[in-house]
């Protein structure tokens, strides 16, 4: 899995492209707590270009929307695929995590 | 269309077999017919399973050889899973899904076998005279899905 980052005004915007599972969903953990540590309140998460995502990856975006939440911060994800929109759904994780239906949208809401 | 295609395989308790489990299935994908999203949804199942048992089924370490055997009928794909570690019946701890709640209360335990629930049709677990753990799983194969991209 490869994941890029960016600042968008007051926002790390994340982009990632390929496989979240348990033998990717490190690499992501420690990106997403390193932005945290260094001050980022408002995260948002561009899954346009990710194809397949385990429980381990969700239990990454998990863990990081609990941190965020604590630190009065905020995570956005947006642009997903059908598929990895299916496995958010079925996991109950759509109820309580904003998915966007595009970037734009996402940094409007920060 | 070929009757049954049939595929077996094995698996390292290596996490890092997942990236040979997702290219062992777009074989078969390919081989088979089996729609892209099917496959995907089998890929899922497959991925937790495989990664519980190598949490959890080996507490001593050591290498060991998790095996895979999957046959595509026209409708129905099935895969055997077998693996050497404890005892572990995953119908049996598959629970209910967590009722919808709010994020600090959230957890997430348990949550790749609840997965597995919704993705496949079937799962039936023994374990083996010979001391081995058998799961069967069926999944349902809709042929009106285009089929999966060639792999790149």
């Amino acid at each position: 899995m490869e994941i890029t980052e960016e600042t968008r005004g007051n926002a790390r915007l994340f982009h990632l492209q390929g496989r979240l599972d348990s033998n990717t969903s490190p690499a992501l953990e420690e990106r997403l707590a390193q932005a945290v540590s260094n001050g980022t309140r408002s995260v948002v998460i561009d899954f346009k270009h990710l194809d397949y995502i385990s429980s381990a990856g969700l239990r990454v975006i998990l863990k990081t929307a609990k941190i965020l939440k604590r630190e009065n911060g905020k995570l956005l994800l947006c642009c997903m695929q059908d598929y990895v929109k299916e496995v958010f759904e079925i996991a109950g994780f759509d109820s309580f995590l904003p998915i966007l239906a595009s970037r734009e949208e996402a940094l409007r809401q920060i | 269309m070929k009757a049954e295609v049939r595929l077996d395989f094995e698996l390292k308790n290596d996490i890092r077999e997942l990236a040979v489990l997702s290219r062992h299935l777009e074989e078969m994908a390919c081989r088979a017919g089996i729609p892209g999203r099917t496959m995907l949804e089998v890929n899922l199942a497959l991925d937790e399973l495989f990664t519980n048992i190598i949490s959890y089924g080996f507490p001593q370490g050591g290498e060991h050889r998790i095996r895979f055997r999957l046959s595509a009928a026209p409708d129905v794909l099935t895969i055997v899973i077998e693996d050497d570690g404890v005892p572990f019946d995953p119908v049996a701890c598959a629970s209910a899904p967590p009722p919808p709640c709010a994020l600090e209360e959230r957890r997430v335990g348990g949550l790749g076998l609840h997965l597995v629930r919704k993705l496949v049709d079937e799962m039936t677990y023994r374990r083996s005279t010979a001391g081995r753990n058998v799961l069967t799983l069926r999944k349902r194969i809709d042929r009106q899905d285009p089929p999966a991209p060639a792999a790149g």
